[in-house]
């Protein structure tokens, strides 16, 4: 067995397309192109926060210190309309907003009521909207400004004027660590990757060893060895299981290396920021958010995905082994693809957790278990559990394809 | 020596392939309800150091019979025997006396030929010393010192051919089974695997050639067996079966006996 499982590794590992898929892939192209991405999200955010907003006004002496606020404010420059063509001013970006102060418009605090103020502009991308937060922000400076003047006016008290503008203010005292409000977030996320590198990990081994044995008939004249047909399969799904392991694995080690490497190349609200937030950690990398999770979690997040690479590893197999063709076997890998992610999903549904009952269905568990370890809010008991039940299941379908590849009808169909 | 007794093999159709049959006129005389004899009845024997051709069209049980041979398909009924054991009770012996090489058993891609090989070699528990001097021997035999370091996927296909003739032998069988070897090569290519199995003759082997080449026949085997529809239709020296009718050509002789009708 040990034979075939080294030549069957010795194969793959020869194969330029494993490589790049099972390798080089997830280990050095996405992680540069997540955070390539990344740093272009991050730059684009800064330009638009840094960028110098053109403000006209109109009719704004009845509003004295209006405009004012926004000459004031780094990033605002006045500019003045040449036109009535509001539309066509902005269209031709000459300027990008336009306040208009109607007849009659007073100050609030000297009228006593609420004013209304129109504003012209073409907000439609992401960067528009971060620079239509910066225009808010003085607006809503300007309002505060007019508030306490008001409250003043109706001779009220500072606080009078806080309760009137927010009755009720509630003072957060949460008790969830940080790592529990962190976890909550990068759990499922952590889940989700893992669960999908374990599935595509066996997917192209699975292909290889099955299908694409029968069609380069190299499976037969495995066949007429001395190798009984239970060593062949068990080899077959060592292979896969390995391969399946190894990218997971490598991955997440190539991950880690890359935030690591990147929170010291960028500056935090760059890339280094972009990369915190998904593990939800302010600064530091999101290296700092790993060490909080002791050594045991982490070695038992690893430790629940063998039985469940082993689930996907004997599904896939059993698929390219009874698939004709490769096209054949392709078609079969989608739909256990999303079949198998669908307990995934489930698994984060608001409400679900993991308890006895959860702790037994297949590929929803491990992903409750994941996201409790990173949480740091797990039951070690119910870990039992799910690896007693979750090894049952693997064993058994391991078992399973044993007897599907002794089959004659599957090993010989056309 | 190899005996073959009565051997026969069904195959029951699976429901989609049942449901297709269902009320369809039946036009090959093996199909029987949701099941298909594939091979009723074979008899033949390969004495050690002849060469047994194996004849039939297309769909006759030639690739069946021999799959059972193998040790790959289970027969349904009938009795195979290497030597006296019985291939069924005892697969394990029958494999490490069979070296089987058809036109669809393949080569490892990503490995090297001699690394193809060698490992077919380990398979059937050869040392690595053993494995080295049967390479050289078997490599200096076929001419293929050239390409032994060549990656599988970069040969010709007479190289291709060689090399899998190469681990076929490596284990040195007593039974040498041959399917149709020398389809889709060229005659440079062909000649050098007639040539090995030529040089086979009068060894210790038992040699089974399965060809739709009558002139490879004629040249090579000392007896044929004729299956047809899964029966077989002759089994004798290959002089008396050409001799059986006036022209005394094989070619002849193969046309009068089988069915000429092509069965879907």
């Amino acid at each position: 067995m040990w034979l075939v499982y080294k030549k069957e590794l010795l194969e793959i590992l020869r194969d330029k397309k494993t490589l790049i898929f099972s390798i080089l892939l997830p280990t050095l192209i996405f992680p540069v192109l997540f955070f390539a991405i990344g740093k272009f999200t991050a730059s684009k955010t800064e330009e638009a926060e840094n960028k110098e907003i053109k403000v006209a006004f109109v009719n704004a002496v009845t509003l004295p210190g209006f405009a004012d606020l926004f000459t004031r404010e780094k990033g605002f420059i006045k500019v003045e309309l040449e036109s009535d063509d509001y539309k066509s001013a902005i269209l031709d970006k000459k300027v990008d907003y336009i306040f208009e102060v109607p007849e009659g418009v007073n100050l609030p605090a000297d009228s006593k009521k609420q004013e209304v103020l129109k504003v012209y502009s073409k907000e439609s991308t992401r960067l528009d909207q971060i620079m239509g937060q910066r225009v808010d922000e003085v607006v809503d400076a300007f309002n505060n400004t007019q508030r306490m003047e008001l409250g003043r006016n109706f001779n009220l008290t500072t606080d009078n004027v806080k309760a009137f503008n927010k009755p009720i203010l509630i003072e957060e005292n949460n008790f969830a660590s940080q790592r529990e409000k962190t976890g909550e977030f990068a759990g499922p996320l952590l889940a989700y990757l893992l669960i999908a590198l374990a599935v595509s990990g066996a997917m192209y081994p699975a292909l290889e060893l099955g299908v694409g044995e029968k069609e380069r008939g190299t499976l037969e004249t495995l066949l007429l060895t001395p190798m009984s047909k239970g060593q062949i399969v068990m080899a077959k799904f060592g292979v896969i299981f390995t391969a399946s392991f190894f990218t997971v694995v490598v991955t997440l080690l190539s991950y880690l290396f890359w935030v690591w490497i990147f929170s010291f190349a960028f500056e935090p609200s760059g890339v280094a920021a972009d990369a915190d937030s998904l593990t939800g950690k302010q600064s530091g990398g999101g290296l700092d958010f790993l060490s909080n999770i002791s050594s045991l979690d982490l070695l038992l997040v690893a430790v629940l995905l063998v039985p469940l690479t082993s689930i996907f590893a004997s599904i896939m197999l059993s698929a390219s082994i009874y698939a004709k063709n490769m096209k054949e076997a392709q078609a079969y890998m989608s739909p256990i693809f999303m079949i198998g992610f669908m307990p995934v999903i489930v698994a984060f549904v608001p409400g679900m957790e993991l308890n006895m009952k959860t702790a037994m269905i297949p590929v929803t568990n491990v992903a409750l278990a994941m996201k409790d370890l990173i949480k740091g809010t797990v039951d070690y008991g119910l870990i039992t559990i799910l690896l007693i039940s979750t090894a049952v299941l693997a064993g058994g379908l391991l078992y399973w394809t044993t007897v599907f590849f002794k089959k004659e009808k599957v090993l010989f169909r056309s | 020596m190899i005996e073959i007794k009565d051997l026969a093999k069904t195959f029951a159709y699976d429901k989609k392939e049942a449901k297709k049959k269902k009320g369809k006129t039946v036009t090959d005389p093996r199909e029987g309800e949701g099941v298909f004899h594939a091979v009723k009845d074979v008899s033949f024997s390969c004495n050690a150091g002849e060469v047994l051709g194996l004849l039939g069209p297309n769909g006759a049980g030639k690739t069946t019979t021999l799959r059972m041979l193998s040790t790959a398909l289970q027969p349904t009924s009938g009795q195979i025997l290497i030597n006296g054991h019985d291939v069924t009770k005892e697969p394990r012996y029958a494999q490490k006396q069979i070296g089987f090489l058809s036109g669809k058993t393949g080569l490892y891609h990503r490995l090297s030929v001699r690394e193809n090989v060698a490992y077919f070699g380990r398979m059937h528990g050869l040392s690595r010393q053993q494995i080295n001097e049967r390479i050289e021997k078997i490599f200096t035999m076929l001419d293929m010192h050239s390409f032994a370091g060549k990656r599988a996927d970069d040969l010709s296909t007479g190289m291709m051919q060689r090399a899998s003739i190469a681990r076929a032998v490596i284990h040195e069988p007593e039974v040498l089974v041959f399917d149709e070897p020398t389809t889709g090569l060229d005659v440079i290519s062909a000649k050098t695997v007639l040539d090995f199995i030529q040089s086979y003759k009068g060894s210790e082997m038992s040699v089974i050639f399965s060809t739709h080449h009558l002139h490879e026949v004629e040249k090579l085997c000392d007896r044929v067996c004729l299956i047809d529809l899964g029966e077989t239709k002759f089994f004798g020296p290959t002089e008396e079966f050409a001799a059986s009718t006036e022209s005394g050509s094989l070619y002849d002789a193969f046309l009068a006996s089988v069915n000429n009708k092509e069965v879907a």
